[in-house]
């Protein structure tokens, strides 16, 4: 539809040129059996012309100016071809013939919109990444390592697979990225349903909207948005696969889907399975053994508390691609988490062994989309999700514990037991924290013409939370103060394309509504019940943003997008916490950001069989009623005095660019480099300072080549390297010009290189990879202390069919 | 294997030191902004009436004043310390004390050695001593040991005046005890009973750097007191007594509310108390109880109780009628006929004693803050007076400048000389001074230079 109007368009412009000295260029498009290639691009490089073949495969340009062109061809999965002719006053009615071969690599229909789908988000003006899984769902990767090969993306992991995960977009991190799975909070799915968990193949892509975030994914966060899109339903097919490797990790992936053609009944399910023992080496200064008097000397350890174990599925029946649904769907998701605890924030002298968590969700599901619902152009889209998530927090172990694995004796000869009887020193927990949770998510849009549309969303999620420890009595139990969390998000999005589909708008307005319910339980007059006071706190803010894109000329397009973005304050923030000496500020105000990107995006330019694409942004954050505690809080804490939070008159001010370069050849060789640089600075009483602990430079770069017909005709090889950087960081403020001793709080430089290599064989049926994560074994971290795995073998087999 | 081909600091270098070489000048000076270092032939073997002083001052974090980004701590001669004409810059030149968050440093009597347990962090727990070298130059000696295991990574700790032998940290965890009347599922008939605190003491051999000892117990309040709801809820400043045989920490006393558990406040302040141990088994708890003094005795950041004329002289917080100065008696007993209050000494209301330290002779320097102070940048602003422990009189020191960002709760050093005492004095952000009081005579000396770095404090000098 959209090609034809482009064609329209181009010829309504090309007849109207003048004609002095052109000629005409006409020819014909076939595949290698001979069969004519309808509605393939024919495109003179340079010249910004173009048109499609007609349905016998034929072409007809007319009104080319004399001199060198080249003609490019090229169809949705296959290969690019190109030649070279020259229009003179000898040849001005040339003819030229393509035979264009499939590209095998890209067969499978879903990569082929993937790819399209990709390039079209990362046009409309937004600063977004779309990650594909495709690759890297048959490799032994992670979604997580996926992410941080992202530019302007940092992932910074508290140790191996499952360990806690920090999300950092541009430098800004924590509450202020939020994580979405099909636009649905992540927070509703808990920690055994996340990016540790779920695997790339269970994913059709990410987005990553870095500052400015569209209405559909609304959220109170000033960082920016990760959005997990996972397969949809109604083709069938079914993949398998199962990865095992260093440290006795085994990933194992189920996912299929069935369509019956008559009735449209779907029935799509996934499921995984991971584990790992996590017992990778480590070593450094905190890593020693103890003797008794308490003299410490350097080991290598492995680690012996570290297993991680997640085991969840999603499954869902439905009808897909009927008359009164796209898709409808309602289903379950169901998730169990295990995890053992080596150690706190930071890696200290004294191993954890005993401390684990639990987690599990289970939750109901429901998808209904549905386009041109009751009039053409109104589309209708509702994804709800409701269930009840676990988390249970075990630390009754008292024994002390060396990096040696053994129990540590004391300066009396005697086996230490810990004084606080557990092995965090806050005290022995038996942690229970039941939440019920909902999340709604709606989208209504109309598309007035190709030119206007206008959508309105909203997203609800709420929880109910719920806390005991069977450590702790009853009593102190019954009067903990608890907070119900309920949010509204509406927003209204309005898209325009104009110029012949040069200029691109999007301009959104969103509206933010959070409830805070806060329960205190107390006793009723005589003593005989507890009854519940309620207090209540509603917030409601209101931001905005806009994106835009123009395309200059279809080599060069222009990005911007800007949003004020909002943080509401949280229930610990409004209500404060009786146990920390925190009072509640009722009237605390939501953080706000400006958040401003500019970029461009140059390519894709081909030259024979080389392939160039360049892009780059710039981008701004300010953060402005930051809310946090006062600056003399150590001081009022020490003597007993209450404190709150309160938006603090400092500011905070992200700046920085990155940048990413893709290069392929005959798509045999690709390559793709990226570099992000940034500053990150706080402004308070008009002192400028460095934050510290955020890695601000980082770059990326990864080499794919691919070969066919290795030991097997019709197989193909793909060959993989990466390399990831980040530059030296610093845990503490930056000191002097002439001090010593900083050594001590550096998160040195880090360089690491990953191998791998993927074989599919003949019938495509099956691909196996292998792949070696950190080769040269380096020391990495992303946290101060806290040492990440090191060299480590993955073999990999996967088996996938389609369309059965 | 460290294959580091990405190196952009060697490059940088490369490029930097190629660029020099080729456009440079003869008049490049390099300034020696350490002359101690430079200069090892002149200094006396043993110089009777020079001591090492070591100026700690703390970086800001986020917040001016806030002090949570790092330690910095140089060292100068004494006769440099009284010298105004030198100018002393710790937050360029200085040394980073290991500490994720401020350090507690101790130095030994003669200046010598700087004693640290670092607060918090990976390394929380480990127990370094370094030489004093002057300037930024502070070599680590000994072995490191780490208290950690039996006090946390965030121990409370002190140096005792045992002439730099041996250093003491505390612990304490507290647990509400409930009676659940034989119904554990039904709330409307459970009583709180009391608050147990499991207190944990580790003595430290700051010499050769091993546990000496370590004990714990559980201790609970009076009857009366802990059903009431209070209970020791933090511990701090262990101290010995004079004749060595008693270890006193000082304690803070909270309040729950026995219905639901929940902290209480705006609650009637009990008697300041003080645990007393045997020392150096460190067992037999007991705890002690002033009539005089109602508030907390477990100090800050800086000591706040010290041996004179063979009696423990205590500081005490958070007194409703102000700080008291309080006097534990050779019989380890508090002295309930010594009465001190800073609010009538000093003619303020709402006294609160930061940091203080005597001399020989029973005169002390005491920084304190009241009610009075003006808000800094970083909270209540802080004087210093001169205080007699004899005569009971406390005098505001009016030859200090001060400054509404003058801040003191952070503050933790005094050195003293013979009858002299050192200090820092600065507001945040600002250049400040050493001043040495004279205690006899209660002249003030401006000595050296203190160079700030924005939203930089000092905290005191070793």
């Amino acid at each position: 539809m959209k090609n034809l109007i482009t064609l329209l368009l181009l010829s309504t412009f090309y007849t109207g040129l003048s004609q002095v000295q052109t000629g005409t260029i006409t020819g014909s498009v076939k595949d290698p059996s001979g069969t004519p290639m309808s509605y393939a691009n024919i495109l003179i490089e340079g010249l910004n012309r173009g048109v499609l073949t007609n349905e016998e495969g034929n072409f007809n340009l007319s009104n080319v100016p004399f001199g060198k062109h080249t003609i490019v061809v090229s169809f949705i999965g296959y290969h690019t071809r190109s030649k070279t002719i020259e229009v003179n006053k000898e040849y001005t009615d040339i003819q030229v013939n393509f035979t264009i071969q499939e590209n095998v690599e890209n067969l499978d229909e879903v990569t082929v919109n993937g790819k399209t789908e990709k390039t079209a988000l990362e046009t409309k003006g937004f600063s977004v990444n779309s990650i594909e899984t495709k690759e890297a769902g048959l490799r032994s990767i992670q979604t997580n390592e996926l992410l941080n090969t992202t530019v302007g993306v940092k992932i910074r992991q508290n140790g191996g697979l499952g360990s806690n995960v920090e999300y950092s977009l541009n430098g800004l991190s924590g509450r202020s990225v939020s994580i979405f799975i099909d636009g649905i909070p992540i927070s509703i799915y808990g920690s055994s349903f996340s990016l540790n968990s779920i695997p790339p193949s269970m994913i059709k892509n990410i987005e990553v909207y870095k500052g400015v975030v569209p209405g559909h994914l609304s959220s109170d966060a000033v960082g920016g948005a990760i959005n997990i899109v996972l397969h949809e339903g109604g083709k069938n097919n079914l993949n398998a696969s199962v990865s095992y490797g260093s440290f006795n990790t085994i990933q194992t992936n189920l996912n299929g889907a069935y369509r019956f053609s008559e009735s449209g009944f779907t029935v799509k399910a996934s499921a995984f399975h991971n584990y790992s023992d996590n017992d990778y080496k480590i070593s450094g200064r905190t890593i020693v053994d103890i003797a008794p008097n308490g003299v410490q000397t350097p080991i290598v350890a492995r680690r012996f508390h570290d297993a991680y174990r997640s085991t969840g599925g999603m499954a869902q029946i439905g009808y897909t691609n009927v008359d009164w649904a796209d898709q409808f769907l309602v289903g379950f998701t169901a998730s169990d988490e295990y995890k053992e605890v080596q150690h706190g924030t930071f890696v200290t002298i004294s191993p954890y062994n005993g401390r684990f968590l639990e987690s599990d969700a289970l939750l109901a599901n429901l998808t209904y989309q549905k386009k041109n619902l009751l009039a053409k152009g109104l589309d209708l889209n509702i994804t709800g999700v409701y269930g009840k998530r676990n988390r249970v927090i075990n630390d009754t172990v008292a024994q002390a514990y060396t990096w040696a694995g053994k129990r540590l004796v004391g300066f009396d000869g005697e086996y230490l037991d810990y004084i606080w009887n557990s092995q965090n020193e806050n005290g022995p927990t038996l942690a229970n924290i039941e939440r019920k949770v909902a999340s709604v998510r709606s989208g209504l849009s109309y598309t007035v013409n190709d030119h206007h549309k206008v959508l309105f969303n909203h997203v609800y999620s709420g929880v109910d939370r719920e806390d005991s420890d069977e450590m702790v009595s009853l009593l102190e139990n019954t009067f903990q103060q608890t907070s119900d969390l309920y949010k509204n998000i509406f927003s209204l999005s309005y898209e325009l394309n104009t110029f012949e589909d040069k200029f691109k708008l999007n301009a959104f307005g969103k509206h933010y509504w959070q409830k805070v319910l806060n329960t205190k339980p107390v006793f009723n007059e005589d003593n005989t019940a507890v009854i519940d006071e309620i207090y209540q706190s509603d917030n409601d803010y209101t931001g905005y943003g806009f994106a835009a894109s123009f395309i200059v000329i279809p080599t060069i397009t222009l990005l911007t997008s800007a949003e004020k973005a909002i943080r509401l304050p949280s229930e610990n923030e409004v209500f404060g916490d009786a146990g920390d000496n925190l009072l509640p500020n009722l009237s605390i105000k939501p953080e706000t950001s400006n958040n401003l990107n500019i970029g461009f995006r140059l390519g894709k330019f081909n030259f024979n069989k080389h392939a160039v694409t360049l892009s780059s942004n710039f981008f701004a954050r300010n953060i402005e009623n930051r809310i946090g505690l006062p600056a003399n809080a150590d001081g009022l804490r020490e003597s007993d005095e209450f404190i709150q939070y309160t938006n603090l008159e400092n500011t905070a001010e992200s700046k920085g660019i990155e940048a990413e370069f893709f290069y392929t050849y005959d798509n045999n060789l690709g390559f793709n480099f990226n570099v992000t640089r940034m500053s990150l600075t706080t402004v308070n009483s008009g002192v400028e300072t460095n934050v510290p602990n955020v890695p601000l430079f980082t770059m990326n770069a990864g080499l794919r080549y691919t070969l066919k017909d290795v030991f097997q005709t019709n197989s193909i090889l793909n060959l993989f390297y990466n390399t990831y950087y980040t530059d030296e960081f610093t845990f503490k403020f930056a000191a002097g010009t002439n001090t010593t001793g900083e050594e001590e709080f550096l998160i040195p430089e880090q360089v690491s290189h990953d191998f791998g290599l993927s074989y599919t064989f003949p019938k495509k049926n099956f691909v196996m990879s292998f792949d070696v994560k950190n080769i040269f074994d380096q020391a990495t971290y992303d946290n101060l202390s806290v040492q990440k795995p090191g060299r480590a073998f993955y073999l990999k087999l996967n088996y996938i069919i389609n369309n059965f | 294997m460290k294959l580091n081909f990405l190196n952009f600091k060697t490059l940088a270098s490369i490029i930097l030191a190629t660029g020099l070489m080729t456009s440079c000048s003869s008049d490049d000076t390099i300034i020696d902004t350490d002359p101690e270092t430079e200069t090892p032939d002149t200094e006396e073997p043993v110089e009777q009436d020079s001591r090492w002083i070591t100026i700690a001052g703390a970086k800001m974090g986020e917040n001016p004043g806030d002090g949570n980004g790092g330690t910095l701590i140089y060292s100068v001669t004494s006769e440099d310390a009284k010298d105004p004409s030198v100018q002393i810059d710790p937050f360029n030149n200085g040394f980073v004390a290991p500490s994720n968050r401020t350090a507690r440093l101790q130095s030994s009597e003669d200046g010598n050695t700087i004693f640290n347990i670092s607060y918090a962090g990976d390394t929380g727990g480990n127990y370094t001593k370094y030489t004093v070298d002057g300037g930024g130059t502070f070599t680590q000696t000994g072995s490191e040991i780490s208290i950690a295991p039996y006090v946390g990574t965030a121990p409370r700790w002190i140096k005792l005046f045992d002439g730099d032998k041996t250093g003491a940290a505390v612990y304490v965890d507290t647990e509400h005890q409930v009676d659940d009347n034989g119904t554990p599922d039904d709330v409307t008939d459970d009583t709180y009973l009391y608050t147990n605190s499991t207190i944990g003491v580790v003595t430290l051999d700051l010499v050769d750097s091993q546990i000496n000892n370590f004990e714990e117990h559980v201790l609970t309040l009076s009857d009366e007191e802990s059903a009431a709801g209070y209970y020791i809820s933090r511990i701090d400043m262990p101290t010995l007594n004079a004749a060595g045989n008693k270890l006193y920490i000082g304690a803070r006393v909270s309040k729950i509310d026995p219905a639901t558990l929940e902290n209480d406040s705006d609650y009637e302040i009990l008697g300041s108390k003080t645990i007393v141990l045997d020392y150096p088994s460190l067992l037999n708890p007991t705890v002690i109880t002033s009539t005089i003094g109602h508030g907390n005795t477990n100090g800050y950041r800086s000591i706040n109780a010290f041996e004179y004329s063979g009696s423990v002289y205590q500081a005490n917080q958070g007194d409703p009628e102000g700080s008291y100065i309080l006097k534990i008696n050779a019989d380890n007993t508090y002295d309930d006929t010594y009465d001190f209050n800073l609010d009538e000494a000093l003619g303020v209301t709402g006294a609160y004693v930061l940091a203080w330290r005597p001399a020989a002779n029973g005169k002390a320097v005491l920084a304190y803050r009241h009610e009075g102070s003006e808000e800094g940048v970083a909270g209540a602003q802080g004087f210093f007076a001169l205080v007699d422990l004899n005569a009971r009189t406390a005098v505001k020191i009016d030859d200090i400048p001060y400054d509404p960002d003058f801040y003191l709760f952070q503050y933790q050093g005094f050195v003293v000389e013979g009858s002299e005492i050192y200090l820092t004095q600065g507001a945040v952000g600002e250049n400040g001074n050493i001043y040495v009081v004279d205690t006899e005579t209660g002249e003030v000396t401006k000595g050296a230079e203190l160079i700030n770095a924005t939203g930089s404090h000092f905290i005191g000098v070793f």
